[in-house]
């Protein structure tokens, strides 16, 4: 499942808080709600007694009416009563609608109430009209115990009615006030449960939003300043939601990629610093190397110059002075070619072509000017193709050529071998001079390194074997030496056939 | 070059490995003196302990031991130490010079050098000696 991104976290979060902090006041206002209902319903039902109350003093009073008339000495000269009583009639049908009304939502009390204004009703018809009448023709009799008996009976009956109405309200009344108390009481208790839940619920969102989205934007802050302090190394957590995660991730890669450029940037600038003193030591050693023919062309000139010589001793010391300025000459040339092989700034022109045509091209040139040293020349008849630059090849040959012939004695044996062995082209030239001590063999190949050349009467700038192995190691080749004392040395390069891979220094 | 007579001329010990300037300065330093060739340090320094020359010509890049090597070998032999020598070298940083004069040499050529130069100093040298 793809995860969900920050700010959709965040919204769902936030929903949820909003979800969960909604039902909670909605709870609370439920409460509120079932505490005004049970309120009223608390007050219907203290209405309801009022308006019994009013029933029952209205009965009460018709009856104190009733009995005022009916025992005054003459109820003739006594209206007041009378009159007492027509309203209190009047107001009978009121207080009971009313009663009626309240209790009108419960069958039982509605029943009993029509019940009491039925006998209120009764007993003003049958008694107390009745009553009246006989009162106002014979009094006496109006007083009499039977009446009494009856009017006790008739209200008994009316207020033990009442009284059930009052008895049924004040038992639902006083079961209201704990109803309500509980009602309050929930309400309180869902109000503060859901204040503290809000409250934890917003403080978890804070803790939730510092811990996944502050904090990490805090330490990649701090890797940032690490950063631009220069210290690379610094990583972050991987992880993290959404936007948060990719920032990391982003981060992660920006500081990978600075280390590597600058490491990169570092191992440029080593290069650049060895190649700088390689260069350095390289035109030491090429100004070390041009004072030494230097010094005899000067020296045996100015002698010449300044003295008187033999004839014979004249000559000699010309072709002194002539083979030292050719070695100056030549010294200038392998200069230059070390230098563009080493600096870079030299570009193989690959092509194929016949490696055993370049073997005879360059026998022939070599040995066509020297007829004291004896070639052997062991090449297979077809072809033997190479990928490569066949003029600097061909001064690798030259080079390897014209040191065998250097150094094998006048009448000397030099083999020439071309062939080709495990996929690669192999081209060796064995001379059969005094050979080169163990210890030298790796030394051969670098530059201005002359061997016994240097305290013997062989020319040579010590670059030429240099030269030839950057040449062949450019072409993604071999160079070595193998020699045996006394007997001669062999060198060998190995190139790889055509199509050869591309190789760059 | 030695006349193979009994001779009082001074004699001169040339120590190079470079056989063309060898032979340079045995023809510079000419009759008026009886030379002696080494090509390497130990060479040099046997044929120093054999007989102390009168004068020293000393190439300093050379196989085996240095000149400079020879230089601080003959200073510390008490029978050596007077024998003049001139350092002939084609290094001649003021760091090469300092340390060939420290070694203990009299004077100091740097190659190329000048043949009558090369020659006035071999006098001097061994006149200041005698």
């Amino acid at each position: 499942m793809k995860r969900l991104s920050l700010v959709g976290r965040v919204a769902l979060l936030a929903s949820v808080v909003a979800l969960v902090v909604g039902v909670i006041v909605a709870s609370a206002l439920l409460a509120v709600l079932s505490l005004r209902h049970a309120e009223s319903r608390e007050s219907q039902a203290k209405d309801v007694t009022v308006a019994t109350l009013g029933v029952q003093t209205l009965a009460v009073e018709i009856q104190s009416s009733l009995r005022g008339y009916v025992l005054s000495e003459n109820p003739r000269l006594n209206p007041r009563f009378l009159t007492l009583l027509r309203g209190q009639r009047e107001q009978l049908p009121g207080a009971l609608s009313q009663l009626y009304r309240l209790v009108a939502d419960d069958p039982v009390q509605l029943r009993r109430a029509r019940t009491a204004g039925q006998e209120i009703h009764d007993y003003l018809t049958d008694y107390v009209t009745p009553v009246i009448a006989i009162a106002k023709i014979s009094p006496a009799d109006a007083r009499g115990p039977a009446s009494g008996d009856e009017d006790r009976l008739r209200t008994q009956q009316i207020h033990q009615e009442l009284g059930l109405i009052l008895a049924t309200e004040n038992a639902r009344s006083i079961h209201r006030a704990v109803h309500t108390k509980a009602v309050a009481r929930t309400a309180v208790i869902i109000g503060i449960v859901g204040l503290a839940g809000s409250a934890v619920l917003v403080l978890l969102f804070g803790a939730w939003v510092a811990s996944g989205v502050a904090q990490p934007l805090r330490r990649a802050a701090d890797a940032a300043t690490d950063v631009a302090r220069g210290d690379l190394s610094v990583r972050l957590d991987e992880g993290g939601a959404g936007e948060v995660g990719a920032l990391v991730t982003a981060f992660n890669s920006m500081a990978r990629s600075l280390e590597v450029s600058r490491r990169e940037l570092q191992l440029q600038n080593e290069r650049l610093r060895e190649s700088e003193q390689h260069k350095r030591d390289l035109i030491s050693m090429v100004s070390h190397e041009l004072r030494t023919p230097l010094a005899a062309v000067l020296g045996f000139t100015s002698l010449l110059l300044e003295r008187e010589f033999p004839p014979d001793e004249q000559q000699r010391y010309l072709e002194i002075v002539d083979t030292q300025a050719r070695r100056l000459a030549a010294l200038a040339g392998d200069f230059l070619d070390v230098q563009l092989l080493e600096g870079g700034g030299f570009e193989l022109d690959l092509a194929p072509f016949d490696l055993i045509e370049l073997a005879h091209e360059q026998t022939r040139l070599f040995f066509s000017h020297s007829e004291s040293h004896q070639l052997i020349l062991d090449v297979p008849d077809e072809p033997l193709i190479v990928n490569g630059d066949r003029d600097r090849l061909a001064q690798v040959v030259g080079n390897l050529l014209s040191n065998a012939i250097k150094y094998s004695p006048e009448g000397g044996e030099v083999r020439v071998y071309v062939g080709e062995r495990s996929g690669r082209a192999v081209f060796s030239v064995t001379d059969s001079g005094l050979g080169i001590p163990t210890e030298d063999r790796e030394r051969v190949f670098d530059k201005f390194y002359r061997g016994a050349a240097k305290t013997t009467t062989v020319g040579g700038t010590g670059l030429g074997l240099a030269v030839a192995r950057e040449i062949v190691t450019t072409h993604g080749g071999t160079i070595d030496v193998d020699s045996m004392l006394g007997t001669g040395s062999t060198f060998t390069f190995e190139l790889p056939l055509s199509p050869a891979p591309v190789v760059s220094v | 070059m030695n006349g193979g007579h009994l001779d009082d001329r001074p004699r001169a010990l040339v120590v190079e490995d470079e056989d063309t300037l060898r032979e340079l300065i045995i023809v510079t330093l000419g009759e008026a003196f009886a030379c002696e060739e080494a090509t390497d340090g130990d060479t040099a320094l046997e044929l120093l302990r054999a007989s102390p020359p009168d004068l020293m010509l000393l190439d300093v890049a050379m196989p085996g031991r240095s000149g400079i090597d020879v230089l601080r070998e003959m200073r510390a032999d008490p029978v050596l130490q007077k024998v003049p020598v001139c350092v002939v070298s084609a290094w001649q940083s003021p760091g090469d010079v300092a340390k060939a004069l420290e070694a203990g040499a009299d004077r100091f050529l740097a190659k190329p050098f000048r043949v009558d130069e090369l020659a006035s100093i071999a006098r001097s040298l061994v006149e200041r000696r005698r």
